[in-house]
């Protein structure tokens, strides 16, 4: 009796050190795995103090920030509305426009946001973005975007060097999307599109991301004229 | 009848364990693949302040599964029932004042989470379901001994 009882309770313990062992390694993986690194490649337009955003006209302000996910379906809604507004913006230099390619709807989300970088490497960031949009697949994940038909994406639009190619098929800025996801959780971002300017988010139950009129009249208010 | 309770109780302790530890250890093994929605759905409640939201959006599943599979297994049932009961209240808690304050989330109870339409909200459904599981861990804490478990 006495040696079976001891039996159960070695295999008792075993187990409970074996739950114990995934729950602590799966803790320190997951902490570990979505902080911001220093070591991750980013690209030339991208700082630390931005969130670790993608930056078009960094001198000037107001500063408007874009978190997104090219997956979402909202944010290409909010890119039909109001993204050729926000390009006249960026391109007559009259804010500083702050993107956030966030990438919690999945893996294609990632591969999504690292060509989108390439692209910004090339100053291509703002026709990439837009073409992004307009090729997005109805559903998450479906295997439409694949590194093979983001470089071919870039071609379509006139990005054809070797370096943006290279730079989506090694998935050069694939660990940088983990860090604009650790930054966009410290900014407490918790749907998408989510615009703030000059820290200020754009009132949603207001029609402030759906109307192009209430859009322009919210970025007049926080100063861009 | 208490005699009929008696012969039942070990195998109700079985099945309240396997209950309470499979949807916990699902709930736990839905958000793995996920942890940035995961942080996002607990940032979303907008009850806790947001390093602690995300802390526990990435440490949360994994205490989940953790605690799922000690209760399939059997073993420390009276302290993880009333630990399983506990977190069942809390995240009764924690719907109903999302509720209250008119937030439009999903629970992301298993997976998915943040941000919903008003009309694709469910919180009484998901309330009535922690309600029942928090009462199988309120059972586990009082009859802990049961069928096929580990512990003696």
């Amino acid at each position: 009796m006495g040696s079976s009882n001891s039996g159960d309770k070695g295999t008792r313990n075993l187990v409970i050190g074996m739950i114990s062992f995934i729950v602590v390694v799966g803790v320190v993986f997951s902490l570990i795995s979505n902080r911001s690194t220093s070591t991750a490649a980013i690209p030339a337009t991208v700082s630390e103090a931005d969130g670790y955003g993608i930056v078009l006209n960094p001198e000037k302000t107001p500063v408007i920030d874009v978190y997104l996910d090219y997956q979402c379906g909202a944010c290409k809604y909010f890119e039909i509305i109001n993204g050729g507004y926000l390009n006249e913006v960026i391109a007559q230099k009259k804010a500083k426009v702050v993107f956030h390619p966030m990438t919690f709807l999945g893996p294609e989300s990632v591969l999504a946001a690292n060509a989108a970088a390439c692209a910004a490497d090339e100053n291509e960031f703002v026709d990439m973005n837009l073409a992004l949009y307009q090729n997005q697949a109805d559903q998450h994940n479906t295997g439409k975007w694949s590194k093979e038909y983001l470089t071919q994406l870039g071609k379509s639009i006139g990005i054809t060097s070797s370096s943006f190619e290279s730079c989506v098929s090694d998935g050069k800025y694939v660990r940088w999307t983990s860090n604009v996801a650790a930054e966009s959780a410290k900014a407490d971002v918790n749907s998408t599109p989510t615009i703030f300017i000059n820290g200020k988010e754009l009132n949603r139950d207001n029609g402030e991301y759906g109307n192009l009129g209430k859009f322009r009249a919210a970025l007049a208010a926080g100063g861009v004229n | 009848m208490l005699d009929k309770f008696k012969m039942y109780q070990p195998w109700i302790t079985l099945l309240a364990r396997l209950g309470l530890g499979g949807v916990l250890l699902v709930a736990g093994g839905l958000k793995i693949g996920n942890l940035q929605k995961s942080a996002m759905s607990v940032r979303a409640y907008e009850l806790l302040p947001v390093g602690l939201a995300n802390f526990l959006g990435y440490v949360l599943p994994w205490i989940e599964i953790g605690m799922g599979l000690l209760l399939i297994v059997g073993v420390w049932v009276s302290i993880l029932g009333l630990l399983g009961a506990l977190t069942m209240f809390a995240f009764v808690v924690a719907i109903a004042q999302a509720w209250a304050r008119g937030l439009s989330i999903d629970c992301g109870c298993f997976g998915g989470g943040g941000q919903v339409d008003p009309e694709d909200t469910k919180y009484l459904s998901s309330i009535l379901r922690d309600i029942g599981f928090m009462l199988l861990g309120v059972y586990l804490y009082y009859f802990p001994k049961g069928k096929l478990g580990m512990e003696k």
